[in-house]
């Protein structure tokens, strides 16, 4: 269960597993400058500072250049993290448009960090619960 | 005549199994040929061959085809292309499957176009003896074809000039930084038949699409089509509004690619002699789309 960190304001966001960061932010409650949300526009780049991610999809040599793959840019709508991440946005900031939405996810990722308190604890896993 | 219209938009995709789900499917083109790492599709009211060229590998555009009238206005377009100043190469019958001689060349926005004369007819889906008026078994939204595409570059007054002498084609609207006589051109709208735009050119990076359009009749099946997309999960950039400019309706959406797309309804008949809409940039947002009357970051920025 991944989270985005958001640099250098700090919000962290809770991720579904599979779920892009695009995807997660959004249903989050946050918003940023966004295009095409499928690859091919090249505006949803953010730079990944920390941690790992993969893309789901095929992404164009055009969109992300061969240095891109590397420098730690990382195409929002189609990146998936496989480890928590830490993100910082190109010359803007996350804005919080919807607080219902990021009250909901603020929620899911207390319990899942509650959860995952307990399990380390008692060492057993959610279904054995 | 010259040309006759937008023959064939030829794409790039990242995912040929996606992109075939959203062209087939959802947008119920018709395919008509695979081979390779390509796939040709024809709507349901067109004749020829072919109107969308999928390739699989990236994005964006790859070349346009525009059929001519008659195979002379292909060396007449030759003439003029050159005494523009562009280089222009011919291309063979089979170079593109089904399509015949012609000729290639780069515009000056770095666009590749290709005239051609011939295109195999295999006919519109509901012939041509006592026709009815539609497929009785439409796929998805059901575009009956391909209408026009909006293109970008860094000097659209160019590119005005440009299809002008070489097309025939006139601007039907512009918009421009005045009214002053030697005002800028930021974007124009342009044709040569009383189709309201076949071709329009906005300032921004060259050689990049904005999008192509597919024709729908009106606003119900404009409505009907967003619906459609919400169904599929297709990204939608703006709409169902009205744009201000053509007077169509409209829905902007993204393929699985991030290519854009619009379906396009309405607009009023163009004439070469009807005096041209000119938009000054306060009321740009009301050009572009007439209800929300705000320009979004994403028309002007998004680009493949």
């Amino acid at each position: 269960m991944p989270t985005v960190t958001i640099h250098p304001t700090g919000e962290v966001i809770y991720l579904d597993p599979e779920e892009t960061v695009l995807s997660g932010l959004y249903k989050a409650g946050y918003a940023y400058t966004v295009g095409c949300r499928r690859g091919g526009c090249a505006i949803c780049k953010v730079d990944c500072r920390s941690g790992e991610f993969s893309y789901n999809h095929p992404v164009a040599d055009t969109v992300i250049t061969d240095a891109e793959r590397t420098d730690g840019t990382c195409l929002t709508c189609r990146a998936v993290p496989e480890t928590d991440i830490t993100i910082e946005l190109r010359g803007e900031n996350v804005r919080l448009v919807n607080r219902f939405l990021h009250m909901i996810n603020d929620k899911a990722r207390q319990r899942a960090e509650a959860h995952a308190a307990v399990t380390a604890t008692s060492g057993t896993t959610h279904k054995e619960q | 005549m010259g040309v006759m219209r937008l023959g064939y938009a030829h794409v790039r995709v990242t995912d040929m199994a996606e992109a075939k789900d959203h062209y087939a499917n959802t947008l119920g083109l018709y395919e008509t040929l695979s081979e390779g790492n390509k796939t040709y599709y024809k709507a349901w009211d067109e004749w020829d061959h072919h109107s969308i060229v999928l390739e699989e590998g990236g994005v964006g555009l790859v070349k346009y085809g525009w059929k001519v009238q008659y195979s002379s206005d292909i060396d007449e377009i030759e003439k003029k292309a050159k005494a523009f100043g562009v280089t222009v190469e011919r291309m063979s019958k089979g170079d593109n499957p089904e399509i015949g001689d012609g000729i290639r060349f780069t515009t000056p926005s770095d666009h590749v176009f290709e005239v051609y004369h011939e295109a195999t007819c295999v006919g519109t889906e509901v012939g041509t003896h006592n026709p009815d008026a539609f497929p009785r078994h439409l796929v998805g939204v059901g575009v009956p074809a391909l209408d026009h595409s909006l293109i970008t570059a860094e000097d659209p007054g160019l590119m005005d000039r440009f299809l002008s002498d070489v097309f025939g084609f006139y601007a039907t609207e512009r918009v421009q930084t005045s009214l002053d006589s030697d005002a800028d051109i930021i974007a124009t709208w342009m044709t040569n038949s009383t189709q309201i735009h076949q071709l329009a050119v906005l300032a921004g990076p060259q050689g990049k699409l904005h999008h192509f359009a597919f024709r729908l009749g009106e606003w119900s099946e404009v409505g009907r089509a967003a619906d459609l997309f919400s169904m599929d999960d297709v990204p939608i950039d703006v709409g169902p509004t009205r744009h201000g400019i053509t007077r169509g309706q409209t829905v902007y959406f993204f393929d699985p690619s991030g290519n854009r797309n619009e379906v396009f309804a309405g607009g009023y008949l163009a004439y070469p002699d009807r005096p041209m809409h000119v938009w000054t940039p306060e009321a740009l947002g009301k050009g572009v789309f007439y209800h929300s009357r705000e320009l979004n970051d994403a028309f002007t920025s998004v680009l493949t």
